[in-house]
């Protein structure tokens, strides 16, 4: 079969419109649920104005994060990667996982870390004199949620860069299961991210709003949110593992 | 050893298989083992006094809720590795 340039082109275009479609969605999502809590805590607490609106902006920031990688990632297969012919299949597979990988991996993450920052929102509108102990909470366990996103952002990488050019003897039958093994990855770590992401989000959130409820209790919430957390990462991690051995295990 | 269409097929098809499992294997106890801990956390700042008794409670729960999860990573390395055509 002649292979064209413009096949691994309309891979890469392709990987990049769904990265940062998918990871829009949820980004937005998250950070709505961010403001949406922040106004209705203002509407409870209007003396809280500043707190409240500061811890807003930090919370929607650090919810963009995944929304970020997903635009840098489909910046990258628009213009950082190379469409040559020697790639072959390879290499058009690898460009369209990249952006599910990123696309996909942005939903989780987004989303628990705008629950993590409703939750601190409306924790400070209700205790302002608790607010740098919850947003630095928010923070920790924002980066916690945002984990699996870099996770995906790895994967992204690896198989932009890392990939190899498809051998020229290559069978009909190699050349299609390395392909689909590549694209494979890049939905293993963007389904796998879903529920880390979420879970660790829903995690975070809880020990936010407790920590405005009970605010000497501190060290046991952190201790517990961190346990929990680490335990929830695990399947991501399996999830990488398994990407990882689906890009350069197999023969 | 290269391998003809057919084989590529069947080698194709476990190795999306195997992705398709550890992904979608990572999501439930992922989230379950999220909620398990939310409510651990929750429990503890209620009653701080029984923070070891629930600490515990939460740590057996959430490795019940992992199996699955290993389960998909076990059928998922079969698929990769011990899926011969």
């Amino acid at each position: 079969m002649i292979f064209a340039t413009e096949y691994i082109k309309v891979a890469a275009y392709l990987g990049a419109g769904i990265c940062v479609g998918v990871g829009s969605i949820t980004t937005g999502i998250g950070s709505g649920v961010i403001s949406a809590k922040a106004v209705t805590g203002l509407m409870e607490q209007p003396k809280a104005n500043e707190q409240v609106f500061r811890t807003m902006l930090i919370g929607q920031a650090a919810a963009q994060t995944a929304g970020i990688f997903a635009l840098v990632i489909s910046m990258l297969l628009i213009y950082g990667v190379s469409f040559d012919t020697v790639g072959g299949w390879y290499k058009a597979a690898a460009y369209l996982s990249a952006g599910l990988a990123m696309g996909l991996g942005s939903i989780g993450p987004s989303l628990g870390a705008g629950y993590t920052g409703g939750q601190a929102c409306q924790s400070v509108a209700r205790m302002p004199k608790q607010g740098n102990a919850i947003m630095g909470n928010m923070l920790i366990g924002q980066a916690l949620a945002q984990t699996s996103a870099i996770f995906a952002l790895v994967v992204s990488f690896l198989l932009m860069y890392s990939v190899p050019n498809q051998p020229t003897e290559a069978s009909m039958g190699r050349i299609l299961f390395k392909a689909v093994a590549f694209i494979a990855a890049g939905l293993t770590i963007g389904i796998g991210t879903l529920g880390p992401g979420n879970g660790i989000g829903y995690v975070a959130g809880k020990s936010t709003e407790m920590m405005g409820k009970f605010p000497n209790e501190k060290s046991k919430i952190m201790r517990t949110m961190f346990l929990g957390a680490a335990v929830s990462e695990s399947t991501a991690i399996y999830s990488l593992v398994v990407c990882f051995l689906l890009i350069f295990a197999i023969k | 050893m290269e391998f003809s269409m057919a084989q590529g097929i069947v080698k194709a098809a476990s190795l999306l298989s195997a992705g398709v499992c550890m992904g979608m294997g990572a999501l439930g106890p992922a989230l379950g083992e999220g909620f398990t801990a939310a409510k651990a956390v929750e429990g503890i700042s209620r009653s701080p006094e029984s923070a070891s008794i629930i600490t515990r409670t939460m740590l057996v729960g959430q490795a019940v809720s992992e199996s699955t999860g290993i389960y998909s990573l076990v059928i998922a390395l079969l698929l990769i590795f011990a899926v011969k055509i």
